[in-house]
């Protein structure tokens, strides 16, 4: 319970949470990390609701069911690719922070960061096609 | 024992920065972990099925499987352990007090506690009625 870190760090910015969303003169990786940071916020919401959500799963096969047919409904789906994206983009960026974070490749981070955000954008525009498709 | 206490708050600041290093790394491999679970959740429950969601018989059937039932509770801890370290290292951005911080993590002790027990309740009320 005790371990917190210092906040005094002079390098943080002084008002952090505005930070994320102002993007004028941002490098690369810091615009990375904010949109690692608010997509985490997004997944972690859905986490809760998603844990909420399969209780209807006890109300047996009324319940259920009928959420199955709404979740089919296009609204809904257009939910989906927007979570779709949250995930790929947090998943690429998460690999590549957490291999630069116990030194893999930390030199050559910028050219990580393009492949893996590369095949999230592939993954992302096929499973987008699919949820619509499908 | 000014120099005493100096060298005492340097040591629990080192500690401090240990466990951080060691939750970093929990975060850092949790999500590596996701990454194949999570992968693995997606395609299983949404890209090969007809329809893109489980039917309740189906979803009955699927978690009748006890490598899937390990799977899913896996699951269900790895998720909210990483996402409840990743809120914990967004409030610490924020710059909070020390007393904050103390009320902070208790609050996401108590949360991921809550949300493991129910996922793990959920599983196996849901393999009990599979198997019912």
């Amino acid at each position: 319970m005790d371990n917190i870190q210092p906040t005094t760090d002079p390098v943080r910015p002084k008002a952090p949470l505005r930070s994320w969303f102002d993007v004028r003169g941002r490098s690369l990786s810091t615009l990375a990390f904010a949109l690692n940071r608010l997509t985490a916020i997004g997944l972690t919401i859905y986490l809760f609701l998603h844990l909420a959500v399969l209780s209807l799963l006890l109300r047996g096969p009324e319940g259920w069911d009928q959420f199955v047919a709404l979740a089919k409904n296009p609204a809904f789906l257009l939910l989906d690719v927007v979570l779709l994206f949250g995930v790929v983009y947090h998943m690429a960026n998460g690999i590549r922070v957490a291999l630069v974070g116990m030194g893999v490749a930390h030199t050559r981070q910028k050219s990580l960061f393009y492949v893996l955000v590369g095949i999230a954008l592939v993954a992302f525009v096929v499973g987008a096609v699919l949820i619509f498709v499908e | 024992m000014q120099s005493s206490m100096s060298r005492r708050s340097l040591e629990e600041m080192a500690t401090r920065r240990d466990r951080s290093g060691s939750l970093w790394l929990v975060q850092a491999f949790s999500g590596l972990l996701l990454v194949l679970i999570l992968g693995a959740h997606m395609i299983a429950h949404h890209f090969i099925v007809e329809g893109g969601l489980r039917d309740y018989q189906q979803v009955l059937d699927y978690v009748a499987n006890p490598f899937v039932f390990i799977i899913e509770i896996v699951f269900v801890i790895t998720a909210t352990a990483h996402a409840l370290l990743g809120a914990r290292a967004i409030v610490l951005d924020l710059r909070p007090s020390a007393a904050t911080m103390r009320v902070v993590n208790w609050v996401l002790v108590a949360v991921g506690a809550v949300a493991i027990g129910y996922g793990l309740w959920l599983a196996v009320a849901l393999q009990r009625a599979a198997g019912a």
